[in-house]
């Protein structure tokens, strides 16, 4: 096993020892599992990087010419990216599906490594440099945010479910009624509601009562963030991922200018780009409004992901066009 | 619609106008709408991607299932980008863009200094503060500055206000994105309207001339390196490099030379060329009998390029140049031309009747005493021309919409309304706050805002905390 191999299996050793941890914690919600998992998720990435400037410098071809070099970034970035929303809004919860779907990536990637080969004509440019870490930063931001979403809905359906089944018979109360603290701060509930869905209501009733009841899915749902907390942090990750997928796109076509002649070409990638533009600036401009932020905005995030998935994988191997760069 | 005589009667039908373009506008500008034509421009440009673009009517008669052909071919899918319906759908897009930003996103967004009742909006706060009103009120203002609020007192009813702004300016952010759009949408409209492209090929020692502007090059010689590469999966000739070393004549008769290789365009009088492709063009000469046939091309074929065969119905294409013929006879996977050949098809009027592989350098007999024979190879050059008076305008429109976004995204605008009222013991601080994307968004921030301003309220050794109510909104 050579160097570039050993960093490889490190990687995803790491991503799948926290995997397990940061799921461990995310059902358990065992803090030890925590502590285990996020330097193994920070070790992963680590790694990862160090193995593709490993590459670079062995080689000396820049490592992004290849679908395996972009995947890999694309992992690395993923737990990057939600290493930093973590520290900042404590989202260890996550990092197991994130980890999951990075090492995932990276298996994926491997099916793709065929060694060292130079980039061909068209990508021996230091835009190569700055387009493709943008794009690949861009998707890294919305798997993130996909993982945010599908928690949104596992969280909204799982308290769907407990409405509807056992917890039928609980009474409407509003939360907090009993004099819940958040923060050292008392609550108590307005009489006359203006906001249709305030963040400050917290978790649905029939979750709170259910979860009293000792019902192991209200328990675990419950240890999740409200359902307008994981709105606004998928809000929060998309609008990271939107200016870096612009800028990606606009770096993209000032190299394209000065590679094939026309700042668009109207290229199958090119045009994927766009549609997952157009799909991540409708959800920026309809989470501004009450009735689509929250559920329909978390669909709206997931599908967005969907997009970026045919714009990255589906488009490169089964579409050929000017971005068929596979090895 | 409601209709109205105006004073002096006779131009009612000018006020229908009037009402007519009014809900005109008011569509246009519409939230909704705006989102549903985002969602059939999604629709559109996907379409483009799945469905094959710019292919003749051949391809989709032969590729696709013939009902999705006849669909393809009738709603005129496969030119859809340059199609009147997407043109107009991005037109409509911009109309309702530049309308909703000054109907609705720009009023909206800069609501008047006026009294609110606190506790009905959901981010509420009460500070019990010792002290007297005005000293309070004091304080109050000085810590809202302090921390970069906009802070402006106003009286109603008898009340005093305290008002206090943040990233107002980023109410703009919005109105920047969209300019952005409409700028580089203008962009785009230049080249329509003065711009120009095309593609050429040049034969090593030949001269061409650009129509458009009478530019002038000759291609004094063509180099390109493909290297064999060993992967896991086997060899790969991979292309390094390919250049065209020319003279260039441009609109001051000056010729000089030049060298054009990828990703490094020529300007040449405001026209930028760029090395798109290269190959090998092979001269063909048809015999019969020994005598050189009419109608024999006379200079050297492209790949794609063809001819017919003396007055026989039969033609021929050079379909394809190989770069090494194996042991075999069959194609090699090496593109260098190593044993050289020409891969040819063959027709009867339309139809195909076979493809043979020629070497270079040798004939073909074609019966009734034709014969076909193939030249040596020429290197030519593909060089695409583009005159895009537009791309400054694209570039400043993809940076200001870049700005926008970057407003709209990280400043948040919020708005803080603070009452101070007397209490048994103090005074009563009420706080509210309002933000142009909801108060989730600035629950934290308005938590920690409420947190430093209990601190403040403190006397530096007192101990016991301030009560601290936040009111809530329920579902």
């Amino acid at each position: 096993m050579n160097t570039d191999q050993l960093l490889i299996v490190t990687a995803i050793s790491a991503y799948i020892v926290g995997t397990l941890a940061l799921l461990n914690y995310l059902l358990s919600g065992v803090e030890i599992s925590k502590r285990i998992g996020i330097p193994f998720a920070a070790l992963g990435c680590a790694v990862q990087f160090t193995e593709l400037l490993y590459r670079w410098q062995t080689s000396h071809i820049w490592p992004l010419t290849n679908l395996y070099g972009s995947l890999s970034l694309f992992a690395a970035m993923s737990v990057l990216i939600f290493i930093i929303f973590a520290v900042r809004y404590n989202l260890w919860f996550m990092g197991g599906f994130v980890l999951a779907i990075a090492a995932g990536f990276l298996a994926y990637a491997l099916t793709w490594n065929e060694g060292y080969l130079p980039a061909v004509p068209a990508l021996q440019s230091y835009w190569i440099k700055i387009h493709v870490p943008l794009v690949v930063s861009s998707y890294a931001a919305f798997m993130v945010a996909f993982v945010s979403a599908i928690l949104y809905l596992i969280k909204y359906y799982g308290e769907r479910s407990l409405e509807n089944g056992g917890a039928r018979s609980v009474a409407m109360q509003p939360a907090g009624a009993g004099g819940a603290s958040l923060g050292g701060m008392e609550l108590r509930t307005m009489a006359a509601p203006v906001a249709p869905r305030s963040i400050i209501v917290g978790d649905s009733p029939y979750l709170e009562q259910a979860a009293q009841q000792g019902n192991t899915l209200a328990l675990w749902l419950a240890t999740l963030p409200t359902l307008a907390k994981l709105d606004i942090l998928t809000y929060r990750i998309v609008a990271v991922g939107l200016p870096l997928l612009t800028l990606g796109i606009i770096t993209g076509a000032w190299w394209a200018k000065e590679a094939w002649g026309a700042y668009w070409q109207w290229d199958p990638k090119e045009t994927a780009a766009l549609i997952s533009w157009i799909v991540y600036a409708m959800y920026m401009h309809l989470h501004t409004r009450n009735q689509w932020r929250g559920l329909r905005c978390a669909w709206l995030a997931a599908f967005g992901f969907v997009t970026i998935m045919f714009c990255y994988l589906g488009v490169n191997i089964w579409i050929s066009g000017l971005h068929s760069y596979k090895m | 619609m409601t209709t109205s005589t105006a004073p002096g009667g006779g131009s009612s039908l000018l006020v229908q106008v009037r009402e007519l373009f009014g809900e005109l506008l008011a569509q246009l500008s519409n939230f909704w709408f705006g989102m549903l034509l985002l969602a059939v421009w999604g629709v559109m440009t996907l379409i483009g991607v799945i469905v094959d673009q710019g292919k003749d009517q051949s391809f989709y008669l032969t590729t696709y299932p013939a009902a999705l052909a006849r669909l393809v071919l009738r709603l005129h899918l496969e030119n859809i980008y340059h199609s009147s319906g997407y043109v107009a759908m991005i037109g409509l897009i911009i109309a309702c863009m530049t309308l909703a930003t000054f109907k609705r996103v720009i009023p909206n967004r800069l609501p008047p200094l006026r009294p609110v009742k606190i506790d009905k909006i959901p981010l509420n706060a009460t500070v019990l503060m010792p002290g007297d009103p005005a000293t309070v009120r004091g304080r109050i203002e000085s810590f809202f500055a302090e921390r970069g609020w906009l802070v402006r007192k106003r009286e109603a009813g008898g009340v005093e206000w305290t008002f206090a702004d943040k990233y107002n300016w980023a109410r703009r952010g919005v109105l920047i994105a969209h300019v952005g759009f409409i700028v580089i949408a203008a962009g785009t409209t230049m080249y329509w309207a003065w711009g120009y492209s095309g593609q050429t090929t040049i034969v090593s020692g030949n001269t061409v001339t650009i129509p458009e502007n009478g530019a002038k090059f000759q291609l004094d010689r063509f180099a390109y390196r493909i290297d064999p590469i060993q992967t896991r999966s086997g060899t790969v000739f991979q292309p390094i490099d390919y250049v065209s070393y020319m003279h260039v004549t441009g609109k001051d008769g000056v010729t000089h030379s030049a060298v054009l290789r990828v990703n490094q365009p020529l300007d040449v009088d405001g026209t930028a060329y760029y090395q798109a492709s290269y190959g090998f063009a092979v001269p063909f000469t048809v015999t019969r009998d020994g005598v050189p046939v009419a109608g024999t091309p006379q200079a050297p074929l492209r790949e794609g390029e063809g001819f017919g065969i003396g007055q026989t119905s039969r033609s021929v294409r050079y379909a394809r140049f190989v770069g090494t013929i194996d042991a075999r006879g069959g194609i090699g996977a090496d593109p260098r031309p190593n044993n050289p050949g020409v891969a040819l098809d063959f027709f009867d009027g339309d139809q195909p009747i076979g493809q043979v592989l020629v070497p270079l350098e040798r004939g073909l007999d074609l019966g009734n005493g034709y014969r076909l024979n193939v030249g040596r190879y020429t290197l030519y050059s593909g060089i695409q021309y583009r005159h895009d008076p537009g791309i400054p305008l694209v570039g400043i429109g993809a940076f200001v919409l870049l700005a926008g976004l970057c407003i709209s995204f990280y400043f948040l605008p919020a708005r803080l309304y603070v009452r101070v009222d007397e209490a048994a013991q103090g005074v009563a601080v009420g706080i509210a706050a309002t933000t142009v994307k909801g108060y989730e968004i600035f629950e934290e921030q308005f938590q920690s805002l409420v947190e430093a301003l209990r601190r403040e309220a403190q006397p530096p050794a007192a101990a016991p905390r301030a009560t601290v109510t936040v009111a809530e909104g329920v579902t």
